[in-house]
């Protein structure tokens, strides 16, 4: 009877458990590492903290074997009785290797597609990851500029579009869900993406899934999802300072010049963190000033991080976080055209603003808190519970009457990640969310999100289905609750060296508070609320294929992409009566293709990429309106990149070009251009110190991608990095 | 090395383009569909200006209600008339069609609704054939046709300005 209720604890009396971390001579944890009892097939790796866990070891003397791909393998011995455990650290050392052709290839692992860890040619949607290294030698002061070269994403002035999902709404309602260490973080009141939230250096990789992702996010995800992973803690004592000074290219032509002096940036980054289990913690401050590029573009930033993690056992885990960031700046209104400003016979100012707007200027705080729970009772389940508070709090200050707004999100979800058996995994949580807001032109508005959700992964011969379904409950002030089920489903499937994909699933966006009530005037002409919104949604459905080539010395990743959105919240204008309200308007199709070629290395020197989505997106007609080209999607994006390593020193480039697009809104006939911008980068490592050059949109090319607001000129940026 | 040598000279060729610098237009630029022309100033400004605009109508408006049915369709903006000089020569972008009544309207600072436009806006002048005939309306047909159509001249007179009163009155539903 014993026996039958408590099967693992008499098993556990023949066997132990041993645990420990595997961590790079810096202290950095090793995730894509093997950790193997010598002489057996019992086998795990770390997770991304780099901390392992064998269970079932035979008790007596063990000997384990730990391997990480570019390092050299360690071996270590302890004596394990049965039912204790016994720890082993391992510290590996860089190894110079040669990696023959189709013997060891170690895919990313990913951990935003699934809410779980997943090897990346297992997952059923595209992904595209930007890694620290990426982001250093880019040399970038906030992540959206480090987002933007992702292959198939595009920033519009800090409004990212994945494969055109969002066009420009100026920043409300974002279609793409951010995630801080899988936190979504989408304002409370507008729902769009404060980017400046981190500190640049806090991250260690961001990773894109592309296509909707509301089967497990839920709201919002409907073109995707980001999510932002923070550095782990390393052990002993260790800092970090990042300083960055940079300087913008002056106007291009006399007759646009705006000031005498040059354009400055400057910042400072500094992070202290201290680790020995149980408890580690970092803390980071930082500032910023920038001139800007252009009329009333100064901006001023200050910030605060902290992390703490404390491990209670050795499978369970309290992560803590949070961060503070304030912005201060002007804001550039639209370029000037002829007559608003001193606009010396031209047709139009780029470089200047309307002085009817000078002066104008925000204030905006914001910041997170989260704890997060995780606990991995064995190697068959693990679970976690999380708490959230996002804040954020905003004044304009403007000639015409000040706005201000000040909104709250709390959340919390509870997961768990079962494997029943080899080849079978299921996630299963719960998720709420809580969003309140106070504003002059929002009103004083509460939102609740309650949902459940499920997915399966099962292997079926050489595939892997996956299958699962979210419902939301979304109910706004107290009032009745709607429903929105999100299902998903999807496929991988490998044919020799070939991994396809499959996926169709639903996304969906709730409307922000402030599309619900807005109310004020845009360019004179009232705006009106519309508490009758109803959730935007679209399904989404993709086929890719994965492949190496070239002796695996690239890689090759196509995806076709369709999506069919339906009651997109758009503002709508009415002349009687006379208002602007947002309505459920717009079906629209946006279909593509989403190609990337990575050949890294190509040669032992040279590494280089290349992402290219072509996307047809069209508004569909309906009732009297015609179809026509969804606003603000190019129809080719393009992105290649080279990096040439000299030891210790590199050189790199990036070109980007957007194509024209064929349609924009407010001021349909103003000229436009396509986007062709060329970085070049440059960088140098001498022990702990690095150095970074970037020289961004180096042929200083002039143009725009949202309505009169010029893009960023030539700026060359110096990042000097220290690491301790 | 001529791989990267060819790459580099095609990113170089391919980054010309972008915006530069365009001198006020004195004539309908070209690729352009819509309207074009000079508008002269006369009179005292009135402290009170937001903003004076171009817009057009397809068919004269018949009611209060139909005042915003003008062209471009909001929220696109219409045209704006700089007041630094006596005369400002103006392209007013929109479609293929025929256009009754090509006006100014004046707007005095302030938020706009129905009940306030009154208040808020006046005609300040509108497009007249030469050869026409006294009648506010059908003298000043514009017909576009994927072109700018150039030479629509008219005159902004500060002093003669007309609220929508002057065209509607309040009790009148229809005009």
């Amino acid at each position: 009877m014993l026996a039958a209720l408590f099967p693992v604890a008499l098993q556990s009396q023949a066997t132990g458990v041993i645990y420990g971390t595997l961590r790079d001579t810096a202290g950095r944890p090793l995730t894509a590492a093997l950790v193997r009892v010598a002489g057996t097939e019992l086998s795990t790796r770390p997770g991304p903290d780099g901390v392992y866990r064998l269970p079932d070891v035979p008790a007596g003397v063990v000997t384990l074997e730990a391997r990480a791909l570019g390092y050299r393998p360690a071996r270590d011995s302890t004596t394990l009785a049965a039912g204790d455990s016994a720890r082993i650290d391992f510290t590996l050392a860089v190894e110079v290797i040669h990696i023959p052709p189709d013997v060891f290839n170690l895919e990313p692992i990913v951990v935003t597609a699934g809410k779980r860890e997943q090897s990346l040619h297992d997952v059923i949607a595209s992904v595209a990851i930007v890694a620290d290294s990426q982001i250093a030698r880019r040399a970038v002061t906030s992540l959206d500029e480090a987002v933007d070269r992702a292959a198939g994403v595009q920033m519009l002035n800090g409004q990212i579009n994945i494969r055109g999902s969002t066009g420009y709404v100026q920043g409300l309602g974002s279609r793409v869900l951010l995630l801080v260490d899988g936190v979504p973080m989408n304002q409370g009141d507008r729902g769009g993406i404060n980017w400046d939230l981190l500190p640049v250096d806090n991250v260690e990789r961001v990773e894109v899934v592309k296509g909707a992702g509301s089967a497990l996010y839920g709201s919002a995800a409907l073109g995707g999802v980001v999510n932002l992973i923070t550095r782990d803690i390393p052990d002993d004592a260790h800092a970090r300072v990042r300083l960055i000074g940079g300087n913008f290219a002056g106007p291009p032509h006399d007759v646009w010049k705006f000031r005498s002096s040059t354009g400055l940036e400057g910042g400072a980054d500094v992070t202290a963190s201290w680790g020995r289990d149980p408890f580690r913690g970092a803390l980071s401050f930082g500032a910023r000033h920038s001139d800007g590029y252009r009329q009333q573009d100064e901006h001023d930033h200050w910030q605060v991080a902290a992390k703490g993690q404390y491990r209670l056992d050795p499978v369970t885990r309290l992560d803590v976080s949070g961060a503070w960031a304030s912005d201060q700046y002007l804001v550039p209104l639209a370029w000037c055209v002829r007559g608003q400003c001193d606009d010396r016979g031209e047709a139009y100012q780029p470089f200047m603003v309307d002085t009817s707007g000078l002066g104008d200027h925000t204030v905006s705080d914001k910041g997170y808190a989260t704890a997060v729970v995780s606990r991995e009772p064995s190697p068959n389940l693990s679970w976690l519970a999380r708490a959230s508070w996002l804040r954020t709090d905003f004044t304009d200050y403007q000639r015409a009457g000040n706005d201000f707004g000040i909104a709250n999100r709390f959340g919390g979800e509870v997961r768990g990640v079962v494997h029943p058996d080899h080849g079978r995994v299921v996630t299963v949580g719960g998720e709420v969310a809580y969003s309140d807001v106070t504003s002059d032109i929002f009103g004083v508005h509460t939102q609740a999100e309650y949902a459940a959700y499920g997915e399966g992964e099962h292997a079926l011969g050489g595939a892997r289905l996956t299958t699962g379904a979210r419902i939301d409950f979304l109910a706004v002030d107290g009032g009745g609750l709607t429903a929105v089920v999100s299902p998903r489903l999807g496929v991988v499937l490998s044919r020799g060296r070939d991994v396809w994909r499959a996926s169709v699933g639903r996304g969906f966006r709730a409307p922000s508070l402030a599309e619900r009530f807005v109310t004020t005037f845009v360019s004179g002409i009232r705006v009106v609320p519309n508490p009758n919104l109803m959730p935007e949604d679209a399904w989404s459905g993709e086929i890719g294929v994965a492949r190496p080539f070239a002796s695996d010395r690239a890689r090759i990743d196509a995806a076709l992409f369709w999506t069919e959105a339906r009651r997109l919240i758009e503002p709508a204008f009415s002349s009687s009566p006379l208002q602007i309200q947002f309505q459920n308007l717009a079906r629209a199709r946006l279909a593509g293709l989403d190609l990337s070629i990575a050949a890294v290395p190509l040669t032992s020197r040279l590494s280089t990429t290349l992402a290219y989505t072509y996307l047809y997106a069209r508004e569909l007609a309906q009732d009297t309106a015609p179809a026509r080209p969804l606003a603000f999607r190019p129809r080719h994006l393009l992105t290649l990149s080279a990096d040439y390593s000299l030891g210790a020193a590199s050189l790199g480039a990036d070109f980007r070009y957007s194509s024209r697009f064929e349609r924009v809104e407010l001021y349909e006939t103003d000229p436009r251009v396509a986007a062709k911008v060329l970085d070049l980068r440059a960088a140098w490592r001498h022990g702990p110190l690095a150095a970074h050059v970037l020289v961004s949109n180096a042929l200083n090319y002039i143009y725009n991608l949202v309505p009169r607001t010029l893009a960023p000129v030539r700026t060359i940026t110096l990042a000097i990095t220290w690491t301790y | 090395m001529r791989l990267c040598v060819a790459v580099a000279a095609a990113l170089l060729v391919a980054c010309n383009g972008g915006l530069g610098p365009t001198p006020a237009p004195t004539s309908c630029p070209t690729n352009f569909t819509g309207i074009c022309g000079t508008v002269t100033i006369r009179g005292t400004t009135p402290e009170s200006t937001d903003v004076v605009y171009v817009v057009a109508y397809q068919t004269f408006p018949q009611s209060r209600g139909e005042l915003f049915d003008f062209f471009p369709r909001l929220p696109n903006q219409p045209a704006t008339v700089s007041l630094a000089d006596s005369t400002y020569f103006y392209t007013l972008g929109i479609p293929n069609g025929r256009y009754d009544w090509v006006l100014a309207v004046w707007k005095k600072v302030g938020n706009l609704t129905i009940a306030n436009a009154d208040s808020l806006l006046r005609e300040a002048g509108y497009y007249k054939r030469t050869d026409a005939d006294t009648s506010l309306y059908g003298a000043g047909i514009v017909v576009v046709n994927s072109i700018g159509t150039d030479s629509i001249n008219f005159v902004i007179d500060f002093d003669n300005m007309h609220p929508v009163s002057f065209y509607f009155p309040a009790a009148a539903v229809r005009r």
